[in-house]
C-alpha cells in the first residue's frame, strides 16, 4: 500500500526537527506518528464541570454508562469503545506518583453497573466495552473529569488523555454563553487537537438557548476558532430512544451531531489525520523558524536601533520579573506554614482516636491476657495514621506546587519539578530509627515497638497515596475486641485496675513517643519540600533570566559581527528559511486552506 | 470601648490628622458617611451567574437589570442618579413597562458610567443596603467597596476560589456563599432543588470552600422573584395548567420549545405562556404547577412555598445572622480597613499613635476574636471534645448573636433566668479555660467563650 501523503510531509518535518537539533519537537511529532498510524478514532468529551459531559457519551451511545449526577461525578477518563458484550474494566496505577508517565499498571475487570461505585484513588481510568453500531469503525468516546473545579488532579488527568484525542467534542450547556474560561480551555485544546467541535447541551431547560448558541457563534467568531456547534438536549434524546419517539429524537438535535461525527471523524478518519498532521508539522514548522528569522533581522545593521529596542526590552522584562518573584516567595511559605500545621492537627487528631479507644478497652479488659495481639493491634493503627497523614502530607505539598506554579510571573508548560519530592525526603524518613519504646512493667510483658522502621511502610505508603486523602480516622479494629471474654475473674479488682492503669499509662506514653517523633519527622520533611520547591523555583527564575539576559547579549552581538560572516550567515538563513516555507505549505495543503507563511 | 465605637474615634482622629491633605480627607469623609448608613453587602460572582436576579429577589421587586456598578437603598420614593464623571451626577427617571420598572438608560447610554445609586422603597433595604456589581468586578472593588459579600457561582470553579482567596481574611468573617440558579444545578428535574441544597451542605464542609466563607445556601433566584412578584393572572395560569391530569400536561413540559408550541392543551394564548416562561423558568412551570396540584391552591399558600423551596429564606437568614446582626463589628473592620489604607499611602509622622490604636484594636477587640473563633471552628482548624464544641460556637453567635441564640435557650427567658444560664455557662467556660486536658490552642477558644459569657453579662446588668 501506498503511503499517504501526510505520511511523507510528517516523515521529512521529523527530519528537518532533527538537523535543527530540536529533539522535543521530533518526540512529539513521532507520538502524532504512531497514532494517526493507529485505526482507532479516539473523539475526547471535554469541558468544564456539570456542562452534561457524561449525559452526552450516554445519549450519543443511548446507554447509561457513564455516571451522572448533580454534583461533581467523573473523577477519571472513561474510555467506551464497542465490544461484542457488554464489558467494564478499571486500570489502576502501581504509583499515583507516576500516572503520567508510564507505569505498571493492572486492569481489573468489574460489573458495568459497579464502575461508578468502584472507581477509587487509584484508579487512573475506566474502559467500557459495549456493542453498539457507532463504535464498530473503531470510534472511541472517551468521557473526562470536569476541567478547572476545586481537583487539581482532575484537571491533570484530562490534559493527560487530550494528547492521545484524534477530535474533541467540548461541551457547554446551554443556560449560558461561553465563559472566559471556557474559549481559554478552547484554545488549549486546539493547541493539541485542531478538529473541535463544540456541543451546546440542555437546551431543553434553556429558554433561551438561540439566543446563547448565537451568542456562541460570535464569540468563536470573535476568538478566531473555527469550529462547528451543535445544540442539543441529551435528556430528550434519552426519552426519545425509550418510547421510540422520532419526533423527540429530532428535536435532541442528535441526528445533526451524530451525522457530523459519522461525516467528519469516523469516515473522514484520513481527512482528520491530514488536519491533525497540517496542524501538527505546521507548529513544528513555525518553531523552527521563529529563531532563525530573529537570527536574520538582528542581523540587519540597519536596525540596530531595533536590537537596541529589543535589549531595552529585554532588561525591562527582567526588572519587572524580579519585582514579581515575591509573589511566588510569598505564597509558598504562607501555604507550606499552613500545610505544617493542618497536618500536624490531623496527626493530633488520629493519634487521640487511638488513645480514646486504648482507655475504652482498658476499662473492662486485662492487659495480662492478650498483650501481643493488643500490641500488634497498636503498631497496626499507628502505622496506619502515619502512612495517610504522611500521605496528605505529599499530596499537599503536590497541590502547593502547583499553587506556586500559578503565581509564577510568567506561564510555561514545565513550570512544575519533575519530582515535588527530592529523593533525600523519603529517605530521611527512610532512615528513622524505631521510636524508643518504654517496656511496660508488667513481668515480661513489653512493648516490642513498630516492628522495623515505619519508614518502609511510608514507602509503601507513597506509593499507594491517595488524592484527596479524607481525614477521617479508621481503627482497624475495637481493641476491646482483643480481650474479649479473657479477661480473668478471679484476682482482686484492685489487682486489675492497677494493671489497667499501668497499661494505659504505657499506651499513652509510646502514642505520645510517637506523635513528638513523628510530627517531627513531618516538619522536617515539609521543611525539606519548601527548600526544595524554592530552589526550584529560584532556579527557573534565574534561568528565565538567563535567557532574557542571553538574548540581550546576542542582539548586541549581532551588531557586532563581522560583516561577511553575517553575509554568509545570511545566505545560509535564507536558504533553510525556504525550505521551511516549502515544507510548511506542503503541510498546510494537507488540511485545506491554511494561514500564509512567508520567508 | 466597643469596636463600633473605637472605629468611630479614630476615623475622627485620623481626619484631624490628615487634615491638611484633601485626597485623604476626602477619602476619610466618604468612609464617614458610609458608617452611618447600614450594611452595604455586594453582590458577586461571574457574568451571568444570576447577580441582578438575586438582588432582585431580595428587594422583592422585578428592577430590570442595570449594567454596571449599582447601589440600592431605602428610599421613600423610586429614584436613580447616574455618576459618570466628568459629568455631574444626573438624576434619571424611573419607567414602568409591562410590570417591569426600569431605570431609563437612554440618557446616559454613551457615558461612561461609574456608578448608579438607586433609592427604592423596600423593607429589606432599611437593615442592609445592597451593591450589584459587574460580571467582571476585582475582588478589590468588591470588598473594599462593601462591608459585606453575597458570592455567586453555580459550581465552584477555580476561578472563584481564586477571587475570594484574593480577599484575604475578609471573607471568613463576611462573606456567604451561594450556589446560585440551583434549578438549573439538578437539569431542571423537579427534585432539583433539594439536589441543590445537599451539594451545598457538601461545599460547606469542604475543606477548600470553608475558610472562604460563613456559610454556603442554594438559591433559585428566579424563581424567587416571580414568587414575590407574582400577578393574579399568573397565578390564574398556573390553576390552569394544574387542573390538566399530569400525564397529559408532562409532554408539554419536555422542554422549553414544547411550552410555547402549538397544539398546547390547555386554551392559555401563546404570549402568557411566553411569559410564564421568561419569568419561572421551565422548572418553575414544571414546579408550581406541581404544588397548586399538590394543594398549595391559593396565591399565599402557592408563594410561601415558593419563596421557601427557592432557598431565599435560608440566603435572607444567612444574611441577617452574618451580616445585620453584626453589623457593628463589619462596620469598625471596614474603618480599620480603610484607616490601614490611609496609613499605608500617605505615612506621616503625626500618625504614629494612630498606627498604634489600629494595630491595638485589631488585635484585642473581641468581636473578631469570635469571628476569628468561630471560623477556627467551623473549619477545624480547633476542635473541642464532645458537645463543648457545638455549644463554644453557639456562645460565640455562630447562630445568632442575641443572648437567648447563644445560650441556645428555646423559650424567652426571663431576667432572672437568663442571668442564671449565664453565670452557669460561664463558670462551666472558666474551668475549661484552666483544664490541663485541653492544648493551649483550646485553652484560649475556652477564653474567648468566657469572655463572650462575660460580655451578656455585663449587658444584662
Ligand atoms: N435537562 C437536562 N439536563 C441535563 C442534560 N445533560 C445533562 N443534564 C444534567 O446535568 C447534570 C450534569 O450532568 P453530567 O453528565 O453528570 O455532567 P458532567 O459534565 O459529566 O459532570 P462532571 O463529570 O461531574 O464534570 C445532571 O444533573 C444531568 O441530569 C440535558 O441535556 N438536559
Ligand atoms: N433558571 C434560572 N435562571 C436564572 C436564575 N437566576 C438568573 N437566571 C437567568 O440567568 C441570566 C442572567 O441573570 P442575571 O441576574 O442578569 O445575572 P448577572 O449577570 O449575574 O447579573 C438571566 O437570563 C436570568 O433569567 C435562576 O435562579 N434560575
Ligand atoms: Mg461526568
Ligand atoms: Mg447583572
Amino acid at each position: 500500500m501506498m503511503a499517504p501523503p501526510w505520511l511523507d510531509v510528517l516523515d521529512e518535518t521529523i527530519k528537518v526537527c532533527v538537523t535543527h537539533n530540536r529533539h522535543d519537537l521530533e518526540l512529539r511529532l513521532r507520538e502524532k506518528r504512531a497514532r494517526q498510524l493507529d485505526p482507532t478514532v479516539r473523539v475526547l468529551v471535554i469541558g468544564e464541570a456539570k456542562q452534561g459531559k457524561s449525559q452526552l457519551v450516554n445519549a450519543l451511545i443511548n446507554a447509561p454508562v457513564c455516571a451522572v449526577g448533580d454534583d461533581i461525578t467523573t473523577t477519571v477518563p472513561t474510555f467506551v469503545r464497542h465490544a461484542e458484550t457488554p464489558s467494564a474494566a478499571l486500570v489502576r496505577s502501581a504509583s499515583r506518583r507516576s500516572a503520567i508517565a508510564s507505569s505498571p499498571t493492572e486492569r481489573v475487570p468489574v460489573p458495568i453497573d459497579q464502575v461508578a461505585q468502584q472507581v477509587g484513588h487509584e484508579v487512573v481510568r475506566a474502559e467500557i466495552g459495549i456493542p453498539r453500531a457507532l463504535l464498530t469503525t473503531g470510534l472511541v468516546l472517551i468521557d473526562t473529569p470536569g476541567v478547572g473545579d476545586l481537583r487539581p488532579a482532575h484537571t491533570a488527568s484530562t490534559f493527560a488523555v487530550l494528547v492521545q484525542a484524534d477530535a474533541v467534542l467540548m461541551v457547554s450547556d446551554a443556560t449560558a454563553e461561553l465563559t472566559a474560561t471556557e474559549l481559554e480551555l478552547l484554545r488549549k485544546v486546539l493547541e493539541n487537537c485542531p478538529n473541535v467541535t463544540v456541543v451546546v447541551t440542555k437546551i431543553d431547560i434553556s429558554p433561551q438557548w438561540r439566543q446563547v448558541v448565537e451568542r456562541n457563534r460570535a464569540l468563536l467568531a470573535r476568538a478566531g476558532i473555527s469550529a462547528q456547534l451543535f445544540p442539543v438536549s441529551s435528556a430528550l434524546r434519552l426519552r426519545a430512544a425509550k418510547s421510540g419517539d422520532k419526533g423527540l429524537n429530532a428535536e435532541s438535535g442528535f441526528p445533526d451531531l451524530l451525522a457530523c461525527l459519522q461525516r467528519d471523524v469516523v469516515a473522514g478518519s484520513d481527512r482528520l489525520a491530514r488536519r491533525t498532521v497540517a496542524a501538527a508539522a505546521g507548529s513544528a514548522i513555525t518553531q523552527l523558524v521563529a529563531p532563525l528569522r530573529e537570527e536574520l533581522s538582528a542581523q540587519d545593521s540597519r536596525r540596530t536601533a531595533d536590537t537596541i529596542g529589543a535589549l531595552h526590552e529585554a532588561q525591562r522584562r527582567i526588572d519587572e520579573l524580579r519585582r514579581r518573584s515575591a509573589r511566588w516567595q510569598t505564597v509558598l511559605a504562607d501555604e507550606m506554614a499552613d500545610l505544617v500545621s493542618d497536618i500536624e492537627y490531623d496527626l493530633r487528631d488520629r493519634t487521640r482516636t487511638i488513645l480514646r479507644e486504648v482507655d475504652r478497652t482498658f476499662e473492662e479488659a486485662d492487659p495480662a491476657t492478650g498483650w501481643d495481639a493488643f500490641e500488634q493491634w497498636l503498631e497496626d493503627n499507628l502505622t496506619e495514621a502515619a502512612t495517610t497523614n504522611f500521605s496528605w502530607l505529599l499530596d499537599r505539598a503536590e497541590w502547593v506546587a502547583e499553587k506556586v506554579a500559578r503565581s509564577f510571573p510568567v506561564h510555561r508548560d514545565d513550570l512544575l519539578p519533575p519530582e515535588i519530592f527530592p529523593d533525600d525526603v523519603l529517605d530521611r524518613v527512610n532512615k528513622l530509627d524505631r521510636p524508643r519504646i518504654e517496656s511496660f512493667s508488667l513481668p515480661q510483658k513489653a512493648f516490642t515497638g513498630l516492628r522495623g522502621s515505619y519508614g518502609g511502610v511510608l514507602m509503601f505508603g507513597l506509593v499507594t497515596s491517595l488524592a484527596g486523602m479524607p481525614l477521617i480516622n479508621v481503627i482497624s479494629l475495637g481493641a476491646g475486641a482483643l480481650f474479649g471474654g479473657k479477661s480473668i475473674k478471679d484476682e482482686s479488682d484492685t489487682r486489675l485496675k492497677r494493671r489497667q492503669a499501668a497499661a494505659r499509662a504505657a499506651a499513652q506514653r509510646h502514642v505520645d513517643d510517637f506523635f513528638l517523633k513523628f510530627s517531627k519527622d513531618c516538619r522536617d520533611a515539609a521543611r525539606h519540600v519548601q527548600r526544595s520547591l524554592r530552589n526550584h523555583f529560584t532556579t527557573l527564575a534565574e534561568e528565565l533570566q538567563e535567557t532574557l539576559l542571553e538574548s540581550a547579549r546576542s542582539a548586541k552581538r549581532a551588531v557586532q559581527d563581522d560583516q561577511t560572516e553575517r553575509e554568509r550567515r545570511a545566505r545560509e538563513i535564507r536558504s533553510d528559511l525556504d525550505a521551511l516555507v516549502a515544507l510548511y505549505k506542503r503541510a498546510q495543503a494537507l488540511g485545506g486552506p491554511g494561514l500564509e507563511l512567508s520567508a | 470601648m466597643t469596636p463600633h465605637a473605637a472605629a468611630w474615634a479614630m476615623l475622627n482622629e485620623a481626619l484631624a490628622v490628615y487634615r491638611d491633605s484633601p485626597r485623604a480627607t476626602a477619602f476619610l469623609r466618604a468612609q464617614l458617611a458610609r458608617f452611618g448608613e447600614p450594611v452595604r453587602v455586594a453582590v458577586a460572582g461571574a457574568p451571568g451567574a444570576g447577580k441582578s436576579t438575586v438582588v432582585n429577589s431580595l428587594i422583592g421587586e422585578e428592577i430590570a437589570p442595570v449594567e454596571g456598578l449599582v447601589s440600592y437603598r431605602d428610599g421613600p420614593a423610586p429614584r436613580a442618579v447616574v455618576i459618570a464623571p466628568p459629568a455631574p451626577p444626573q438624576e434619571v427617571p424611573i419607567v414602568r413597562r409591562d410590570g417591569r420598572q426600569r431605570v431609563d438608560s437612554g440618557a446616559w447610554r454613551s457615558q461612561q458610567v461609574e456608578r448608579v445609586l438607586v433609592d427604592w422603597p423596600a423593607r429589606s433595604l432599611r437593615e442592609t443596603s445592597l451593591l450589584d456589581t459587574p460580571g467582571g468586578a476585582s475582588p478589590e472593588l468588591v470588598f473594599g467597596e462593601a462591608d459585606a459579600v453575597v458570592y455567586l457561582m453555580r459550581h465552584m470553579h477555580d476561578a472563584d476560589l481564586r477571587f475570594l482567596q484574593a480577599g484575604g481574611d475578609r471573607p471568613s468573617v463576611s462573606t456567604v456563599v451561594v450556589l446560585s440558579r440551583a434549578d438549573e444545578i439538578g437539569g431542571g428535574r423537579i427534585d432539583a432543588l433539594s439536589s441543590a441544597k445537599q451539594i451545598a451542605r457538601r461545599y460547606r464542609r469542604d475543606p477548600q470552600v470553608q475558610p472562604l466563607c460563613q456559610n454556603v445556601v442554594a438559591v433559585a433566584g428566579l424563581l424567587a422573584v416571580a414568587a414575590r412578584t407574582l400577578r393574579d393572572a399568573e397565578f390564574d395560569a398556573v390553576a390552569a395548567l394544574a387542573a390538566l391530569p399530569r400525564t397529559d400536561l408532562e409532554e408539554h413540559l419536555l422542554s422549553a420549545d414544547r411550552f410555547v408550541g402549538h397544539d398546547f392543551p390547555v386554551a392559555l394564548a401563546p404570549q402568557v405562556r411566553q411569559g410564564l416562561l421568561e419569568r419561572f423558568g421551565i422548572f418553575g412551570v414544571r414546579l408550581t404547577a406541581t404544588l397548586v396540584r399538590q394543594g398549595f391552591d391559593t396565591r399565599t399558600k402557592l408563594v410561601g412555598q415558593l419563596v421557601q423551596r427557592s432557598g431565599l429564606g435560608e440566603l435572607r437568614d444567612a444574611i441577617g445572622q452574618n451580616f445585620t446582626e453584626r453589623h457593628e463589628v463589619l462596620k469598625a473592620l471596614s474603618v480599620w480597613r480603610a484607616l490601614e489604607f490611609v496609613l499605608r499611602a500617605e505615612p506621616r509622622q503625626g500618625a504614629r499613635k494612630l498606627t498604634a490604636d489600629l494595630e491595638r484594636a485589631l488585635a484585642s477587640a473581641h468581636d473578631l476574636k469570635e469571628l476569628r473563633l468561630l471560623a477556627a471552628l467551623q473549619t477545624g482548624r480547633t476542635t473541642l471534645p464532645g458537645d463543648l464544641e457545638a455549644e463554644a460556637v453557639r456562645i460565640v453567635g455562630g447562630e445568632g448573636t442575641d443572648p437567648v441564640a447563644r445560650l441556645g435557650m428555646d423559650f424567652e427567658p426571663d431576667e432572672r433566668s437568663l442571668r442564671l444560664a449565664v453565670t452557669d455557662v460561664l463558670r462551666r467556660w472558666q474551668d475549661q479555660a484552666v483544664n490541663p486536658v485541653l492544648d493551649t490552642a483550646q485553652r484560649a477558644a475556652a477564653g474567648v467563650v468566657v469572655r463572650s459569657c462575660e460580655g451578656m453579662l455585663t449587658r444584662l446588668s
